[in-house]
């Protein structure tokens, strides 16, 4: 773990905005690449890194590493219209320095058994499974890559994914692959994986929890990666403490990929 | 170039830093954490998480709101409790150059004595905290801080139940500070420790309910640091003992403005979330800031703004 100043080797926008006039809009998703070749050594799937977004803000803010090349980390991640620490960070330009300390948190694991990894993600969930998706090719690993969002223009480009892993699509609003939420295409795929990754909004995982018959998970492992609100990342500050069938746990040092069984989804906030 | 401070000249054998940089209660955890990203020896002294006699589950989510140049948290004292301190953090500790020292929090008066009793003569520690002024537990906490005669019972009875030099940390949410800081220092505080967190509040418009899961909580970071910062002033101008200034410090500047207010050591906090470095940035402004100006001995400055 170690605390750097990454310059930014490039910054791009990847998806473009979304206008939604019950919840907060979407300004659009950014892929940013840093190099800081101590976190990307030593980064493994599922963590992350804390990044200082300007002198403003008193919290720094948690990105899911998305990938690995070389010296650089890339984290892609939405941006809300209000989003101060994620509007600062998509305004970078290359060249300019990003103080960043990870990486962070304990990431996933795969077992040494498993042959089939389906990966199911919900929106910019997929921020921390294309990482994944790369590191279980590289094991020998199949991977299906379950890809949700609200409509065509919101899911991740497939030119930025390996070309090894098996994506299956589908939108809120049908205009493109299976009409519905990513969760209604798991009980078509769940049975042939050895392991179960999840990464996306806590109504997809309450979704996952509450109906594990009729998705097919029974008795399936299956990690999910948790976001809440973070102080320190460091596990000292226990702002992101949750309530788990193990006792308390802090999501940024113990997690932030859980046992979807785990965690007692009926203590956490609503949202 | 002298940076050392004696925090408890008082108590024998003292309290004796190698430089007036402290970290906050709450905000390094048990100084471990940090171990890998800096070298924390480094450091005046390490005050760890607050501790109590029992571990504690702390409040409902959320805990943390940003705000403006703040942080408004109420995590409501989760923490292991001494036991699991003294087994599994202390040892640790008992290796390091660096002090420990260790911030302790009760529900009654009794608590506290039985929590300096423990920890006396443990190996790895090198004081207590006494923390009279947490806002987010229901009962005791900062109840004893408000007003200067339960302050000075809970001070009493720490300072009988150990040889550990204590300092007492006061909240800002009170109208006696002054008050308070007298009467615990008349009580045996061999140093004083302020500001723990104002309390404060944030509410969601879009659900129409608070953002904490407490309701209220404490504010920190720089929003807090002119209140701090006059808080110190008066208090270090009115007590014959050391005061800690603590309140939004995030650079060397802000240091050397609580030192010259009158404090003898400072304590850095929330900034160490935003910049897990930030103690020893702090420590090396201010060497940079006595460098330049050819102070000679930290002593020299320490209350310069009061005289």
């Amino acid at each position: 773990m170690k605390q750097v100043a990454a310059e930014v080797i490039s910054v791009e926008q990847i998806l473009p905005g979304l206008k939604r006039p019950a919840a907060r809009s979407i300004a659009g998703s950014w892929l940013i690449r840093l190099s800081c070749p101590e976190i990307a050594r030593e980064a493994r799937p599922g963590q992350f890194v804390m990044v200082r977004c300007g002198g403003e803000l008193t919290l720094p803010r948690p990105f899911s590493i998305h990938q690995i090349s070389g010296d650089g980390i890339a984290l892609f991640f939405a941006v809300w219209e209000d989003g101060r620490g994620t509007n600062w960070l998509r305004q970078k330009k290359t060249g300019e320095a990003v103080e960043i300390f990870g990486p962070l948190g304990n990431g996933f694991s795969i077992q040494p058994s498993s042959k089939n990894l389906l990966l199911v993600a919900g929106g910019t969930g997929v921020a921390p499974l294309r990482f994944l998706g790369q590191e279980a090719l590289g094991k020998g690993c199949s991977v299906t890559l379950l890809l949700g969002a609200a409509t065509a223009a919101q899911l991740y480009p497939e030119r930025l994914l390996p070309s090894l892993i098996k994506l299956v699509t589908a939108t809120v609003d049908g205009t493109a692959g299976r009409k519905g939420m990513v969760t209604e295409l798991m009980p078509d795929f769940a049975a042939q994986a050895d392991q179960v990754f999840a990464c996306g909004p806590m109504p997809m995982y309450r979704d996952m929890a509450a109906q594990k018959r009729k998705l097919r998970l029974i008795g399936k492992p299956v990690q999910i990666s948790l976001e809440m609100r973070m102080g320190c990342g460091l596990g000292v500050c226990y702002g992101c403490t949750v309530k788990t069938r193990n006792g308390l746990k802090q999501v940024c040092k113990d997690g932030p990929v859980f046992e979807l069984d785990d965690i007692l989804w009926e203590e956490l906030p609503k949202s | 170039m002298n940076l050392s401070v004696e925090l408890a000249p008082k108590h024998k054998p003292g309290l004796r830093l190698a430089n007036p940089v402290m970290t906050a209660a709450g905000t390094f955890g048990y100084g471990t954490e940090y171990s890998h990203l800096f070298d924390i020896q480094r450091l005046g002294a390490i005050v760890c998480k607050g501790t109590t006699l029992e571990p504690r589950e702390g409040n409902p989510q959320p805990r943390l709101v940003e705000t403006a140049s703040g942080l408004l948290n109420s995590i409501g004292l989760q923490n292991i409790g001494v036991r699991a301190l003294l087994e599994e953090k202390a040892p640790v500790w008992a290796g390091w150059r660096v002090p420990v020292i260790v911030n302790i929090a009760g529900e009654k008066v009794e608590d506290y004595a039985q929590l300096a009793h423990e920890l006396d003569g443990a190996a790895g520690i090198s004081g207590l905290e006494v923390n009279i002024s947490c806002p987010n537990v229901k009962a005791g906490g900062a109840e004893f801080g408000t007003s200067p005669e339960p302050a000075a019972r809970v001070t009493a009875a720490v300072k009988a139940a150990t040889s550990l030099p204590i300092i007492v940390k006061l909240t800002p949410n009170t109208g006696e500070i002054v008050k308070v800081a007298l009467a615990v220092a008349q009580a045996g505080a061999d140093a004083i420790a302020l500001i723990n967190t104002v309390r404060g509040m944030a509410i969601d418009i879009a659900t129409r309910r608070p953002l904490l899961g407490n309701k209220t909580g404490g504010l920190s970071g720089p929003a807090i640091k002119p209140i701090a910062l006059a808080m110190v002033y008066e208090v270090a101008s009115a007590v014959d003992v050391p005061v800690i200034g603590c309140g939004g410090i995030t650079s060397g500047r802000d240091a050397i403005e609580f030192i010259m207010a009158g404090a003898s050591a400072v304590q850095v906090g929330t900034a160490s979330f935003q910049n897990p470095r930030a103690p020893l940035d702090v420590l090396e402004g201010i060497e940079e800031f006595m460098k330049k100006e050819e102070i000679k001995d930290i002593a020299e400055i320490i209350g310069a703004a009061r005289r």
